[in-house]
């Protein structure tokens, strides 16, 4: 059973001027922290269906959890654009 | 009599020979710095002003005289009062930011004056430190008694006694810089680096710019400290040339490390300013030009004239001067009621500007404006909190600055995991200057980890009222409040 504790994030959304922390529960999902960056970002980047999250380079599953994709306490993730703006 | 030339060396180069005491108990390493040289090494030491103290205190009360003279024509709440909002912001930015830090330097320079290794060396150094005294008091005399008129100048003292994150960052920076370090270290970072290398952008830099706005206080206030400083900067050339013949590796390390600490803090105080705070019309030169012309030239001519290298950075650093001041400044805008001054919101005609003067590195930035502006149309005038960020920021283990490292495309953060606990870097010269020496720096917790640890408070409102101090007279606000012409009139608008 995947814990449900709170997991400190840095962020970094593509086109943004600075990193982020965010705070996300091991049981959301990689779809729920992108939005928690989107919407973090919003005054600075417009919202876009076209990010996926990034970590050490390799694209996660939107649909895995926090815990299964392997997320940890102050890890840092990207938001990044499917095509270059 | 005899005349100056026969007597000021036997005054000024005054070093005994010690028979009761070794003169490594005199002068120890712990104090004096590394490395150890007996005074031999030492004597040349020679700087081009050679004061005495009759003609520095003869020159500094002339000194006095023209800026109380300035001061009492053009120093009053009348002649700020008709100077532009951004640029009473760039005011309250170096009025905050210089003054205490000048308080420190105090220290450095007394230090230096009791434990560096040669007389004149002494010598100079007290001067140094009775200029520094004179530069903490001008501005903090001239600056602070704004405060009635205007709230956000009280900070002019208080920034520096604040848990508020640009104070948390430069206390990080000043604190090593100007309290910790020995005479040999203070020498390089101070004197040589910071003070020949770049306070020229804040005090002759910015000086030209205040006579362009027509601010003949803050004009003549940094003129008179900038005479001060290019004599006490003589110190470090020759500390410097003794350390490169006898540590040539730890010179060339000195000077990377001070180098890139300085550059981030003058990318603040000194790249807002000139980008952003002064008025468009006024703008002679774009702060990179700034940087090109008196870093990038002169300093780098400098240290090959030491026999030094550039940074190994370099290459980095070159790219930084087209981002870092403005990913940090459009953060910072976005984050305002954080800081103490009053940020401004660029319109289509800077953003040409800016896109002429930064034309590799503009196009990237721009759209984080064009997305604001849009948000200041759909909410209109004197709605601050809709241009503004409520997720916390993550801030660099190093440099304590936020972190807009990089590119918005790439921002260059790096996470790295040391004895169980993890450290970010905004950039590859934070990540190694934190690596040469982990034991100085890594027990200081970021504004992140003091909220993780439940030192500081995780919501935006609490942290900015009762962590950082601000209140609503006090923190930044969008200069203008929203009232922009550019905003009514042309929608979207871009820097094309």
């Amino acid at each position: 059973m995947t814990p449900d504790e709170l997991v400190p994030l840095y962020g970094f959304v593509q086109g943004d001027t600075l990193g982020l922390l965010v705070l996300v529960r091991t049981t959301d999902t990689v779809a729920e922290l992108a939005a928690v960056l989107q919407e973090a970002a919003t005054m600075r980047v417009a919202p876009s269906l076209d990010f996926y999250v990034r970590h050490r380079r390799a694209r996660l599953d939107p649909a895995l959890t926090i815990h299964a994709a392997g997320l940890t306490a102050l890890d840092r993730v990207e938001l990044v654009r499917e095509r270059s703006p | 009599m005899l005349k100056r030339q026969e007597w000021l060396d036997l005054a000024r180069k005054l070093d005994w020979t010690y028979s009761y005491v070794q003169e490594q108990d005199v002068f120890p390493e712990a104090m004096s710095g590394r490395p150890w040289l007996e005074h031999a090494a030492w004597q040349a030491w020679d700087e081009p002003y050679r004061t005495t103290f009759a003609e520095y205190v003869a020159g500094q009360h002339e000194k006095e005289g023209a800026i109380t003279a300035v001061r009492d024509a053009v120093g009053k709440v009348a002649d700020f009062d008709r100077h532009d909002r951004g640029w009473l912001s760039a005011l309250k930015l170096h009025g905050a930011t210089l003054p205490l830090a000048e308080f420190a330097a105090v220290i450095g320079n007394l230090r230096a004056a009791r434990f560096g290794r040669d007389s004149a060396w002494r010598t100079t150094a007290a001067f140094g430190a009775l200029d520094e005294l004179r530069h903490t008091q001008i501005p903090l005399a001239i600056l602070h008694e704004l405060v009635g008129w205007d709230p956000q100048f009280d900070w002019t003292h208080r920034l520096f006694h604040t848990n508020e994150w640009v104070a948390v960052a430069a206390r990080h920076f000043v604190d090593e810089l100007l309290l910790g370090a020995n005479p040999i270290e203070f020498a390089i970072a101070t004197n040589f680096v910071f003070e020949t290398g770049f306070t020229n952008l804040q005090f002759v830099g910015l000086s030209a710019v205040a006579h362009g706005v027509g601010d003949r206080m803050f004009e003549k206030m940094v003129q008179s400290i900038q005479t001060d400083e290019a004599r006490h900067a003589q110190i470090g050339g020759p500390v410097l040339r003794t350390l490169v013949e006898h540590d040539k590796e730890y010179a060339q390390y000195l000077v990377d490390k001070w180098f890139w600490r300085s550059w981030l803090f003058f990318a603040v105080v000194t790249g807002f300013a000139m980008d952003y705070l002064t008025p468009l019309k006024e703008r002679k030169q774009s702060f990179r030009e700034f940087v090109g012309e008196w870093i990038i030239e002169q300093f780098e001519r400098m240290i090959h004239e030491y026999g030094l290298a550039r940074p190994w950075y370099w290459a980095e650093f070159i790219k930084s001067t087209g981002y870092y001041h403005h990913l940090l400044y459009a953060s910072a805008y976005t984050y305002r009621a954080t800081v103490w001054f009053d940020l401004v919101l660029p319109g289509p005609d800077e953003r040409a500007w800016l896109a002429e003067k930064y034309p590799e590195s503009w196009a990237e930035i721009d759209p984080v404006w064009s997305r604001l502006t849009e948000r200041w149309q759909a909410s209109g005038p004197g709605v601050e909190w809709y241009t503004h960020g409520v997720t916390p920021v993550g801030f660099c283990s190093l440099c304590q600055l936020v972190l807009c490292g990089g590119t918005p495309a790439e921002n260059s953060a790096r996470v790295v995991e040391r004895d169980g606990r993890r450290f970010i870097f905004c950039s590859e010269p934070c990540a190694w200057i934190f690596e040469r020496e982990p034991e100085r720096y890594a027990q200081h917790l970021t504004i992140v980890e003091r909220i993780l640890a439940g030192q500081a408070p995780g919501n935006l409102i609490e942290l900015v009222r009762d962590y950082f101090g601000l209140t609503e007279a006090t923190w930044g606000k969008d200069a203008h409040r929203g009232h922009y012409s550019f905003l009514v009139n042309a929608p979207g608008g871009t820097a094309e």
